[in-house]
């Protein structure tokens, strides 16, 4: 199944890039997003099963290939629109979708490998898909943006690597050359715990360019600022998972080891380090998508921040991951059609936007009270149990700041968008036809599932959580 | 061959404390070279006892592509023969001295760590390389001295693999093989694109995406 997934995955890229049809090429994708479906459901199935020597089914990677497949599915309905609308040539189209298909397999890779060197190969391919997609525009921006985000990646990715190779190297300590997830877990308590603090701490460094985390998050905002706003909602939600599951993947070998509360302890400083950091640029942008992009920054720190504190931090953490999802993506989703009534993505000249645009204001408002975790979003929920986690573990000083800097974010917010949705009127000429009813009706339904999440708490996705974290120290 | 092992990694280190203090394009282009013939040699000497298929694709990464295909790339983007890079606040000889500090102190970091698994003269080698590359990198403002030192920091890569005797599966050495390969075609093309937006290429033009 593994081997058809990547020989699809090729056949269906390289189709999309040779087939210079807008119409074929588009089909292609949603074909992808099937074909994934389809793949979903055979995995889950086989949850616990190993697919040869490299692959695995566990339900943390069901959890994010669900997303995966939900967001690329809204996305690729939004590219078909905002394509037309910016009237694309058709190779510019084509590279684009045969990007999103090589970038959507990538990730799908680096949730389903039980190997750390593969895990590390899957990751650099989503950064060749990734500046396929960024690239997207064409201008100067763009090509900064994607110059910038390879140059670093490409650091990034190697700095990993020399991780993995000092895993490699604790390993033939013991006389073991298999570096596998569940190899290294059995012997990691055996292992120079020297090794694997390295290890851990290049891992951390190198990946953080992926979740969007300190210390290489720049070209991760400029990334998301100069793509098309589909490409910064999969930046924000899909890649952002794919960073979080990669060091996660680590966190949970050496999870058995006297490191543990070392990797706690780095965890948390670099949670905290991203949320003050997310902090200061909220109340400094002026740029709508680099505002979004410094929350998902935020909303990072915080993961890494439940997660650093175990027990139900694990499933704050989690749970936190699969709301922003849904959420960042909507609102990125909802920004693509600002820019086409207002032509601009600065907020000094966009305006009254629930008058201008009532259903496309309504999803800003929505998706603006979700990401700030007020109730009933689900984002409420995590952060109830991220607090809870860190009183637990009697860290109220942190707990303190958390919310200070949080209220911060959330100020940061509240000015911008409260003022495009109901203070400020545009300064700019304005093009009602750009609003499109549809797009705005599938945001609103993905939110509204936020808010049944956070209302309902369905037994079927806690257990599933719960599921995926058992291998952890709970 | 032990011998021929420590000339070459001796050979290597040089060429760092060159690269550190070269300030001309195709100065870093004919040691990128240099260095890519110097990791075959060293490949070879320590992995002859692989089968020929991954025999095979190591000369591939280290001869063809390394001392082969990325300088003629570069060589090919490169217009302007004499390109003189766009140099950072530390110049000239302090730059040697700056290198020198850097191998000095990989060298003592590599025999404090030293043992059976761990090969103290790769493990300088590798760790100066990273570092130079990584001191390059900030000190440098021009965008193809930045392609270079992403090279150097991969070659630093390669040798630390080399150091620490990991073994990865096929996947992942054609993984790392594809990685080299593409991000100099893609960095590549994009120096092209760079230079037909900006004036020159110098790093401070790509500031316009800020907050």
């Amino acid at each position: 199944m593994i081997s058809l997934y990547l020989i699809v995955t090729a056949v269906l890229a390289l189709a999309a890039f040779f087939i210079r049809k807008n119409a074929i090429t588009h089909a292609l994708v949603f074909a992808y997003v099937i074909f994934l479906a389809g793949f979903g459901i055979f995995m889950s199935h086989h949850v616990g099963e190993y697919f040869g020597e490299y692959f695995f089914c566990d339900y943390l990677g069901l959890i994010f290939l669900a997303l995966l497949i939900i967001i690329t599915f809204v996305s690729a309905l939004h590219y078909v629109t905002s394509s037309k609308n910016r009237s694309n040539t058709p190779a510019i189209i084509a590279l684009h979708n045969a990007g999103t298909i090589f970038f959507t397999g990538a990730i799908t890779g680096v949730y389903f490998t039980s190997h750390f060197g593969v895990l590390w190969a899957f990751v650099e391919a989503t950064t060749l898909g990734a500046s396929v997609l960024i690239y997207h525009n064409r201008n100067q921006d763009s090509l900064e943006a994607t110059w910038k985000y390879l140059f670093v990646c490409s650091i990034g990715i190697a700095i990993a690597f020399a991780g993995i190779l000092f895993l490699g190297l604790a390993a033939q300590e013991k006389n073991n050359s298999d570096i596998s997830f569940a190899g290294i877990k059995a012997i990691a308590a055996s292992l120079n715990q020297g090794w694997l603090k390295a290890c851990f701490l290049l891992i951390v460094t190198g990946f953080s360019v992926k979740m969007g985390l300190v210390p290489l998050f720049n070209v991760d905002i400029d990334a998301k600022d100069a793509s098309p706003s589909q490409v910064g909602a999969s930046l924000s939600s899909v890649l952002m998972n794919a960073g979080f599951v990669s060091i996660y993947r680590f966190y949970e070998a050496f999870s058995d080891t006297s490191i543990l509360p070392w990797m706690n302890r780095f965890l948390l400083i670099t949670g905290m380090a991203s949320l003050f950091f997310a902090a200061v640029y909220s109340l400094k942008v002026r740029n709508i998508k680099r505002l979004f992009a410094y929350s998902s920054m935020e909303h990072a720190g915080l993961v890494m921040v439940a997660f650093s504190c175990g027990g139900i931090g694990y499933f704050a953490a989690i749970l936190h991951l699969i709301m922003h999802s849904f959420i960042k993506s909507s609102l990125f989703f909802q920004v693509s059609q600002m820019h086409r009534i207002y032509n601009s993505k600065w907020d000094d000249n966009i305006g009254s936007y629930l008058r201008v645009n009532p259903l496309g204001g309504l999803v800003l408002l929505l998706g603006f009270i979700s990401i700030i975790a007020l109730p009933p979003s689900g984002l409420f929920i995590s952060e109830l149990l991220m607090m809870q986690a860190l009183i637990t573990q009697n860290l109220w000083w942190v707990a303190l700041l958390v919310v200070a800097l949080v209220l911060v974010v959330i100020y940061g917010l509240s000015v911008r968008i409260l003022g495009i949705l109901f203070l400020k009127k545009s300064t700019v000429n304005i093009t009602p036809a750009g609003a499109t009813l549809w797009e705005s009706v599938i945001q609103l339904c993905i939110l509204v599932f936020v808010f049944y999440l956070g209302l309902f708490r369905p037994q079927a996705v806690v257990d599933t959580i719960y599921a995926a974290i058992q291998t952890l120290p709970l | 061959m032990q011998t021929f092992d420590n000339f070459i990694v001796i050979l290597f280190i040089i060429s760092l404390v060159y690269i550190a203090k070269a300030e001309m394009i195709k100065s870093y282009i004919g040691l990128l070279t240099f260095q890519g013939f110097l990791l075959f040699g060293l490949a070879y000497s320590e992995l002859r006892e692989l089968d020929a298929f991954q025999l095979i694709f190591i000369l591939v990464e280290t001869l063809i592509v390394k001392a082969g295909f990325v300088p003629f790339f570069l060589t090919r983007i490169v217009k302007v023969k004499n390109h003189r890079n766009n140099t950072g606040p530390i110049k000239g000889y302090y730059s040697v001295f700056v290198a020198g500090g850097i191998i000095v102190g990989s060298f003592i970091a590599a025999h404090l760590m030293h043992n059976e698994h761990l090969q103290v003269k790769y493990f300088t080698a590798a760790i100066s390389s990273l570092l130079i590359g990584l001191f390059i990198a900030i000190n440098h403002k021009d965008i193809l001295t930045h392609l270079a030192s992403y090279l150097i920091i991969e070659n630093g890569i390669f040798l630390l693999s080399l150091a620490l005797g990991s073994e990865m599966p096929m996947f992942v050495n054609a993984a790392i093989l594809l990685d080299i390969f593409s991000s100099i075609l893609i960095m590549g093309m994009f120096f092209n694109k760079l230079k037909d937006y900006f004036q020159n290429t110098d790093i401070g033009q790509l500031s316009k995406l800020k907050d």
